[in-house]
């Protein structure tokens, strides 16, 4: 069937089943490789897109439950100014090593920003909950968005 | 090939699942693991699907003077975030896996699923929490307890679905909750407990208590709440309780530190109480 959705900004259309994943139509059907996909259950975070707005893990959402919305893959939010200075924090805390977990820390970073209030140490934390990394450590990426909630927030 | 449908309506989803062949879809954060397939392979589905994340209808969060009405396709997140609901019933809701996750689970998805671990029930236990059933040609409302019939089975049938859960109103003046994991968030309980009391006049007026992942079902006694607030009998009613106690061990704990630990929390919540301690 016909599945009709907006993929960073653009109006899309994609022959697909309503119960393919929206993980492999964006990867393989979009040919957008940022997204990637860690344990296909829900806990990692590689994953992680923005539905309508809100985080979600694209490994277990149905192409049903996207029609009509509005899907941002990391290769979508990078073309914003907002990533830039994620990206810069990520970068001078030293908050990459392999970078698998990266695009799903990035754009879990996003939702906590988005929220648009100053965020305690706990607020980060259960923010990047859902995001598993197994090179880095935590303690650089935890650095680089407390960074960002600060430099952020008070800009915004 | 499985067939998918996607009713727009109630009314279209009645007549869709009076056939009795289809398996309803929400969220999906509970099928989606359980049907796990190779990547770029549709999931293992073995009957027809029902979609129903994209009924308007079956979205959102009411209260008369006496229930709150809670839709079944209302997420976690809309739960933690609600205005209209008591901080008791949004708590247990914001510990639940982790963001991406509540973006997307349902409070009915929580309840038909009936793991051992879904960190819903015990809540519903304890708030003698009711589920309204609806297929083409009735309608029945059944207490959650009435409904959960052991691990993953449910009084449900084909050609029913789970419309709203209905929560009677009651006078809290306090309340408790622990979830206890391996780690803090983004994890399945090894245990957890919801401790609620209602003071009248200066006297305790009732409590209740469920712990949740103990058993397979929640455990709550009645006649043991009833008793210790005659009574005060702390280690009266921790022995009831004990007795209903029936886990094993498995990947996520012992029972013997279930059972241990659970009951130690609901020591120190009911020693609170009797202590006077103020509650927030
Ligand atoms: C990473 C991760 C972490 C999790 N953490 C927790 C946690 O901490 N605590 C917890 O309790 N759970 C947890 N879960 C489990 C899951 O998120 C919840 O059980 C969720 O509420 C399920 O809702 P859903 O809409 O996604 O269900 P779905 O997967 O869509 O459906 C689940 C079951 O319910 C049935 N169903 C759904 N809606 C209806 C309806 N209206 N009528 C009839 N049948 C229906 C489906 O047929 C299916 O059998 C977690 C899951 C993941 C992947
Ligand atoms: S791949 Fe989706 S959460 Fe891990």
């Amino acid at each position: 069937m016909i599945v009709e959705f907006k993929l960073n900004g653009e109006d899309v259309k994609v022959e697909t089943g309503l119960a393919m994943r929206l993980l492999d139509v964006i990867r393989n059907d979009f040919d957008l490789k940022g997204t990637k996909e860690g344990c296909a259950e829900g806990e990692c975070g590689a994953c992680i897109v923005f539905l309508d707005g809100m985080i979600v893990n694209s490994c277990m959402m149905p192409m049903n439950n996207v029609i009509g919305k509005e899907v941002v893959t990391i290769e979508g939010f990078s073309k914003t100014e907002r990533y830039k200075e994620i990206e810069k924090a990520f970068m001078v805390e030293g908050a990459v090593q392999c970078g698998f977990c990266t695009p799903g820390m990035v754009m879990a970073t996003e939702g906590l920003l988005k929220l648009g209030i100053s965020l305690t140490e706990e607020d980060i934390k259960v923010g990047l909950s859902g995001n598993i990394c197994r090179s880095t450590g935590y303690e650089a990426i935890y650095r680089a968005v407390r960074k960002l909630t600060q430099e952020v927030v008070l800009n915004d | 090939m499985i067939d998918c449908r996607r009713p727009e309506t109630v009314d279209e989803l009645l007549e869709i699942i009076d056939t009795g062949k289809y398996r309803i879809f929400a969220g999906g954060t509970d099928l989606m693991v359980r049907k796990r397939q190779w990547q770029g392979a549709e999931r293992r589905f073995e009957e027809d699907i029902v979609f129903i994340e994209q009924i308007d209808e079956l979205k959102g969060i009411t209260e008369d003077k006496e229930h709150y009405h809670i839709k079944t396709c209302t997420t976690h997140r809309n739960m933690e975030k609600s205005l209209v609901l008591p901080e008791c019933i949004k708590l247990p809701y914001r510990l639940m896996g982790n963001p991406a996750i509540r973006n997307v689970a349902t409070v009915g998805g929580n309840i038909v699923n009936a793991a051992q671990v879904a960190d819903s029930l015990p809540l519903l236990y304890a708030l003698d929490g009711k589920i309204l059933l609806k297929s083409k040609n009735r309608s029945r409302i059944l207490t959650v307890e009435d409904f959960i019939k052991g691990k993953y089975k449910t009084d449900i049938r084909e050609n029913e679905f789970l419309h709203e859960v209905i929560i009677p109103k009651i006078d809290i003046t306090g309340f408790r909750y622990k979830k206890v994991g391996s780690r803090k968030a983004s994890i399945l309980s090894k245990f957890s407990v919801v401790f609620l009391y209602g003071m009248k006049n200066d006297k305790l007026d009732y409590i209740r208590v469920s712990i949740g992942a103990v058993n397979e079902l929640p455990v709550r006694n009645r006649e043991a709440e009833e008793r210790f607030v005659e009574n005060r009998d702390v280690k009266e009613f921790l022995t009831a309780i004990r007795k209903e106690m029936e886990g094993t061990d498995d990947k996520r704990s012992t029972k013997l530190y279930r059972e241990e630990v659970s009951l130690r929390i609901v020591e120190e919540y009911l020693s609170e109480i009797l202590r006077g301690d103020s509650y927030e």
